[in-house]
């Protein structure tokens, strides 16, 4: 049955590919980072598509039935059920004292911060780190790869795509879908991010180019992350050209 | 009341203008501009609060008196602003910092104390010609937001030229939004639409 609906997926995104490289060709607007521009934005028309369709009118609902505190609550739960894949991606980064901290931080909110639903450790001043496999291929020397719109989950890049199957292998909530079955953690769990996300859609929508207003800025987001917040400056001056 | 204020806000323009001349490093210029723009800021709240037009106008005077717009201007419009007139670029400069600070001036409001900047160390690559402020701002959720600050060495001193908010740049992000309408409708056009709002660059 599980292997039905997989192969299912993979003809409907095959034949998405396809009819993405069949649109006619502009110039790139950005050639070195994005050279698939043409198949990200057939993506992106058809992520926006489902959004608006299944994903967005959902999340509009959450979003007002559910009180800001207890959104709040429930950001710090999810959050803090990553966090092993934070701590594990410190490690694997060689960032040992840091993995440490974050594993006192993921004890102490799980314990003293009632499974996570209150971020203790934040008000304890414990700094919050954010890691992923994404995140350590570019550290082991991926630092460029081509910007990579994926179907339903959205903006990435070849390496944060292929990192994503380390992360699904260890969040919890991947592995409930995985192994038993049970999608309702993660439908939740995606619903939850996408509604933390209506306050900003505004500015993209209203864009002159909303695909490149969306792909610099996760770009930027993501060299910000990776370099742990301190990336190189840009080169302004190429800029004058 | 009202005179006293006045008196107080020319007293800070005045003030303010030769101090950036003098030969201040980033830092310094980042601290005491932010640090007395928020104090003045806290000591009148209610006051600009009501009278947001003043409030723009302290922010551009004070604030943004630290930017160097036309060179901002000219990173933003790229190639297509290498055949316009310097007025050309001054006026796309100054229309896209009023935009700016209509938009956001509001915010300085939430700010409470001075307390609430903090200034981090230099770090990464820093020349004698470019440099970057990296700040934090507390944010009232406990959490905060790093705000950083490109600076280049002009003939006037140390002047900014480009804010990042976690870690995403005006300028780069403008840059491929703005120069597809500059090619589209021409840089006249687009000045015009900076003005009246018709025209964004990041919506809202």
């Amino acid at each position: 049955m599980r292997s039905h609906r997989k192969y299912r997926l993979a003809l409907l995104l095959g034949t998405l590919i396809l009819s993405a490289c069949a649109s006619t060709q502009k110039p790139l607007s950005d050639p070195d980072n994005d050279p698939w521009e043409s198949f990200n934005r057939g993506m992106y028309k058809f992520n926006t598509a489902v959004d608006r369709a299944v994903l967005r009118p959902i999340a509009k609902g959450y979003d007002k039935v559910t009180p800001q505190p207890v959104q709040k609550g429930i950001g710090n739960f999810l959050h803090n059920l990553s966090y092993p894949a934070t701590i594990i991606n410190l490690a694997l980064q060689g960032k040992f004292k840091k993995s440490a901290i974050g594993t006192g931080r993921f004890v102490l909110n799980s314990t003293v911060g009632l499974l996570g639903f209150f971020d203790v450790a934040t008000k304890a001043d414990i700094p919050d780190y954010d890691e992923d496999f994404g995140q350590t291929l570019a550290a082991w020397g991926w630092d460029d790869s081509r910007y990579l719109m994926l179907p339903f989950f959205g903006p990435s890049t070849l390496r944060d795509g292929i990192g994503r199957f380390g992360n699904n292998y260890i969040d919890p909530i991947s592995q409930l879908a995985r192994q038993e079955d049970e999608y309702r953690p993660l439908i939740f769990d995606v619903v939850h991010t996408r509604a933390g996300l209506l306050s900003q859609e505004q500015a993209l929508e209203e864009a002159f180019d909303p695909y490149i207003f969306l792909r610099d800025a996760w770009l930027q987001s993501r060299e910000y992350d990776i370099y742990d917040g301190d990336p190189p400056l840009p080169d302004y001056e190429d800029f004058l050209d | 009341m009202r005179n006293l204020f006045g008196l107080l806000v020319c007293a800070v323009w005045l003030f303010g203008t030769p101090l950036t001349a003098q030969e201040q490093s980033p830092e310094e210029i980042i601290q005491s501009t932010a640090g007395e723009v928020l104090n003045i800021l806290n000591d009148q709240k209610a006051y600009y609060r009501d009278h947001p037009e003043e409030l723009e106008h302290l922010v551009n005077h004070r604030l943004m008196d630290l930017f160097d717009l036309d060179y901002a201007a000219r990173l933003v419009l790229g190639r297509h602003g290498r055949s316009a007139s310097a007025e050309q670029i001054n006026a796309f400069g100054i229309a896209m910092r009023d935009l700016l600070v209509r938009r956001y001036s509001q915010g300085l409001l939430d700010f409470e104390s001075e307390d609430q900047l903090q200034i981090l160390p230099l770090s990464g690559k820093n020349s004698d010609r470019l440099t970057r402020v990296r700040t934090r701002v507390k944010l009232g959720s406990g959490g905060f937001a790093p705000v950083d600050y490109a600076f280049r060495k002009t003939d006037q001193g140390w002047r900014a030229f480009d804010v990042s908010v976690e870690g995403i740049s005006y300028i780069t992000t403008y840059r491929n939004q703005i120069g597809p309408q500059v090619q589209q409708d021409g840089i006249d056009a687009v000045i015009d639409g900076l003005r009246s709002g018709s025209v964004g660059v990041d919506g809202n």
